[in-house]
């Protein structure tokens, strides 16, 4: 009893820490491309207003009950993974759910809210939310293969299907595994901008083609739930990222640093350039990047 | 025992048909009556280790039930009975209803012989019971017989014919039958047959199991067969071919002293099936044809599992081939209800049934998420399983391969769910209702068992063990949990089960916040209430979005679809045919013809008559 209590805390704690820092990092995102592209820009505490305000509204209609439990599907994946990635080095502050073989777990945990939330989108029977949806899937199959050929290099190479084992691996050496594994960073930093979904991969919502795509039709409750989910989510990325590869970090601050100067790359990737179609974007992720996952796996295997 | 449970079958079978001219009450109640039976006396008669032996003329016959056999006779039984309470519902009205019953338990009959045989002329006897009981399935609706019918009864013929010429071969060197000598006395053959009695053995199964290149036959077959039968098809039938590859890997090949490479290719074989079946499964506007390809690129992964042969390989395959068993017979089961709701299984022709058959979409969600591998269902357990062993056997681009196959399964998932129950509800579809209990509820008990899967996998594994030990593996009593770090200590002390529980607590709590807040003013409003471009669609407007679904990714993966096995199997047919024109140019079937050949003839014999004759 007093596990799960103490493992409820942890993720009520860390929910909030990954809401914050999420909603804020998404805010900076509109304003520095805002200053890029030489406007003014919203402040960067926009977005907390605008999720306050979503949270406030009254939501008067739905279209059926798979579109009502679309956001709880996608909320399960944003915890859950907050739950298993660990947020500081040697489980600092913050308990939670990881366990050998984590990685793999992770692997599909991370589908399982997006395809929830397709259901939703499909429920609603707004023609852009199934083209959203197929053209998602689509990318998902794209990035999915140079970052499992990371994940899978990492796990040739240090023997082990845990993330606890892999942080503590760089804390004994010193070495930060983007410098000891380096395809394998490559691969996996270049399946990140799909999974950002940041142009030139925004094919999914594609604003001014697909209205949003899945999104369309959702407001208010609804529309609350899936942002939170998604900046949640946007943080527990970012981690595993820092966790993986770049050393853990031992205390906030650090963290901080370490995940938005990650977040500077899908993001300034993606203010200069423009809309890929969804083959190209597909057949993207299968060249360059799948090639350095292919050198990953190699350079696991005989060095 | 085994003579009651098969007279009973055969019994039944023909007293079913029989009954058909008399009432269809009577035919319907002796069908249940027979698979009722069979199976009660299964569970409770049966003993494993029992074996039964008689002889006709001078071969001997032996039938007996081991552990590994009682595996796959579960398979066979669970969903048989299943899809025996299925089927009355869903062949209601139809024609030949007696023919359709016979067959439907000579099948049952010929798989649990098989599975039961110990020599191999009772196995191939019942193999080809099953090949041509399962063949008046696939013509049974009289539509496509030329096409799908032929392709069918060709490669299974193919297969019987490289399975004969292997039973031939063993019997023309050990002068036996018995499977167990033909196992033991296997080191005594010489090296090529070590090679070439496998791999006859092992054509024969990959036909059954639609393995590339011979799987041609499978979408053709299982589409056209009535779904209450195609569910048993896909999910038992096929696993014939599995059984019987297991038991050539484990005891032949694993003696062969070059095995790796026969595994390595297997393997690869297995894993080109599951990436080619995905592909073209996404490429599907029929809803069988999805499962069929489905099902092709599933029983690849099995067949990975097998080739590759480790310990924790093997019982991912035993595991994933109960599991498909499972959810591809409630994904069959839920087209048949919808094509007999609604008449169609065109992705395309009908949408938004959520609504009206509740059930059949809570039913086919499980599934879906089982086959797709998503935690907490069954599927993640076999899938994990099937990962680490490769990953731990050191193939590394096989895991890459399997992982594209089963995340490119995802958009062929989402397509059957969409496609039949989501997008927007229709006027012409507004009659439809939920499908007869008697369907509802078989889909439905097997979805519930996935569920149950998840969190317990051991009511699956422990008999999965039981039956690799008697294959000779390593017992692992009391350690199976070691063999996988899925089971054993998780790390922080946390188990599988605390997650399963976590996901469903952070679902829940979620859910009721979306649901109480604004519980009174949240109305449920028709999916032609929306906005699209500005515009809301009037009543005849239908903005489903379902031809041409895939497309784009379709046109990423297009260089590796454009060959297809099939064209090469025409080329070759064409080839055959060419020659046999040659042929036919010989024999005109004029007598004149044959007139001036034997004239000639006799003018060669005159003229050389000197050199022939000296």
């Amino acid at each position: 009893m007093h596990e799960i209590i103490q493992i409820t805390w942890g993720a009520i704690v860390s929910f909030i820490l990954a809401f914050t820092v999420g909603i804020t990092y998404m805010g900076l995102n509109r304003k520095i491309t805002a200053r890029i592209q030489n406007r003014i820009g919203p402040p960067w505490y926009q977005n907390f207003i605008d999720v306050i305000k979503l949270g406030s509204k009254q939501t008067s209609i739905h279209h059926g009950v798979m579109q009502h439990m679309g956001p709880a599907f996608i909320m399960v994946t944003s915890v859950m993974s907050l739950l298993i990635i660990p947020i500081l080095n040697q489980n600092r502050f913050f308990p939670n759910l990881n366990f050998h073989g984590d990685l793999v777990f992770l692997l599909y945990i991370m589908v399982f809210g997006p395809l929830g939330m397709a259901l939703g989108a499909g429920q609603t029977g707004n023609p852009n939310s199934a083209i959203g949806v197929t053209r998602g899937l689509s990318q998902m199959a794209g990035f999915e293969i140079p970052w499992v050929m990371a994940l899978v290099a990492l796990m040739i190479q240090y023997k082990t299907t845990s993330i606890v084992d892999l942080m503590n691996i760089q804390v004994e050496t010193g070495k930060w595994l983007m410098f000891s594994s380096p395809f394998a960073f490559l691969a996996a930093l270049l399946a990140m901008l799909g999974m950002f979904r940041y142009a030139p991969f925004d094919i999914v919502g594609a604003p001014q083609e697909l209205a949003s795509g899945p999104m369309s039709e959702n407001g208010g409750k609804y529309l609350f739930v899936m942002m939170s989910a998604g900046s949640v989510f946007a943080f527990a990325k970012l981690t595993l990222y820092v966790d993986l590869f770049m050393g853990g970090a031992n205390n906030l601050i650090i963290l901080v640093v370490k995940t938005f100067s990650l977040y500077l790359f899908p993001m300034l990737y993606g203010i200069v350039s423009p809309r890929y179609r969804t083959e190209q974007s597909v057949r993207y992720f299968w060249g360059w990047p799948s090639l350095f996952g292919l050198l990953a796996i190699l350079h696991a295997m005989f060095f | 025992m085994i003579y009651i449970l098969f007279s009973i079958l055969l019994g039944g079978a023909i007293l079913t048909f029989l009954a058909n001219k008399i009432s269809g009450l009577l035919r319907d109640t002796f069908f249940l009556l027979t698979m009722l039976g069979a199976t009660l006396i299964f569970y409770t008669q049966l003993h494993i280790g029992g074996l039964v032996n008689f002889s006709i003329g001078s071969f001997n016959l032996e039938w007996g039930v081991n552990s590994f056999s009682w595996y796959f006779s579960l398979i066979v039984l669970g969903l048989g009975t299943l899809a025996a309470f299925y089927a009355l519902s869903y062949m209601k009205g139809k024609e030949n209803l007696g023919f359709f019953y016979f067959s439907f338990l000579i099948s049952i009959l010929s798989m649990l012989g098989i599975v039961m045989s110990h020599d191999l002329i009772s196995f191939f006897i019942f193999w080809e019971m099953m090949t041509w009981s399962s063949y008046f399935m696939v013509i049974y609706s009289g539509k496509n017989v030329q096409k799908n019918g032929i392709n069918y009864i060709l490669f299974s013929a193919f297969g019987a014919y490289a399975m004969l010429t292997a039973i031939a071969l063993v019997y023309a060197n050990i002068h036996s039958l018995s499977i167990v000598e033909m196992i033991s006395n296997y080191g005594q053959f010489s090296p090529a047959l070590q090679t070439w009695i496998p791999i006859l053995f092992l054509m024969a199964f990959s036909v059954k199991a639609a393995m590339m290149p011979l799987h041609v036959w499978a979408p053709g077959a299982y589409s056209d067969s009535p779904m209450a039968y195609t569910s048993v098809f896909s999910g038992a039938l096929s696993k014939m071919g599995i059984y019987g590859m297991i038991l050539i890997f484990v005891t032949m090949i694993s003696h062969l002293p070059d095995d790796t490479w026969f595994r390595e290719v297997f393997a690869w074989l297995g894993a080109i099936t599951a990436i080619m079946g995905t592909l073209w499964a996404i490429a599907q506007d029929d809803a069988r044809k999805l499962l069929a390809y489905s099902s092709v690129a599933q029983l690849g992964y099995i067949i990975t599992g097998v080739a590759i042969g480790t310990d924790l390989a093997m019982l991912s395959a035993l595991f994933l081939a109960a599991l498909h068993a499972l959810f591809k017979g409630t994904l069959f089961m839920a087209v048949g209800a919808v094509e007999r709701q609604t008449g169609t299984v065109k992705f395309s022709e009908v949408t938004g049934l959520i609504r009206k058959m509740p059930w059949t979409f809570i039913a086919s969600l499980l599934a879906i998420i089982a086959l797709a591998g998503i935690p907490p269902l069954g599927g993640f357990v076999g899938k994990w399983m099937l990962y680490e062993s490769l990953i731990n056997s050191n193939h590394y681009i096989l895991v890459i391969a399997i992982f594209f196959a089963s995340t490119s399964a995802f958009l062929y998932c989402y397509k059957f769910l969409f496609g039949f129950f989501l997008g927007q509800e229709e006027k012409e579809w507004a009659h439809v209702k939920e499908a007869p209990a008697l369907m509802v509820v078989p889909m439905l008990l097997m979805a519930g068992f996935l569920v149950i899967l998840g969190t317990f996998p051991g009511i699956l594994l422990k008999p999965a063990d039981t039956a690799m030990q008697t294959l000779g593996f390593a017992p692992t009593e009391g350690h199976l949990w070691s063999m996988s770090v899925l089971f054993n200590a998780w790390g922080d002390q946390v188990l599988l089960r605390p997650l399963v529980y976590a996901i469903a607590g952070i679902f829940l709590f979620f859910l009721i916040i979306l649901t109480v807040k604004g519980w009174k003013n949240t109305r449920y409003v028709t999916t032609k209430d929306i906005s699209s471009s500005g515009e809301v669609p009037l009543e005849h407007e239908n903005l489903t979005f379902s031809v041409n679904f895939y497309q784009p990714f379709l046109r990423a993966v297009g260089p590796v679809m454009k060959h297809r096995m099939i064209t090469w199997y025409r080329e070759f047919g064409a080839g055959m045919e060419t020659i046999f024109d040659f042929t036919r140019r010989i024999y005109t079937g004029n007598g004149q013809t044959y007139a001036i050949y034997v004239m000639v003839f006799l003018v060669i014999i005159l003229l050389l008559q000197n050199t022939i004759f000296g």
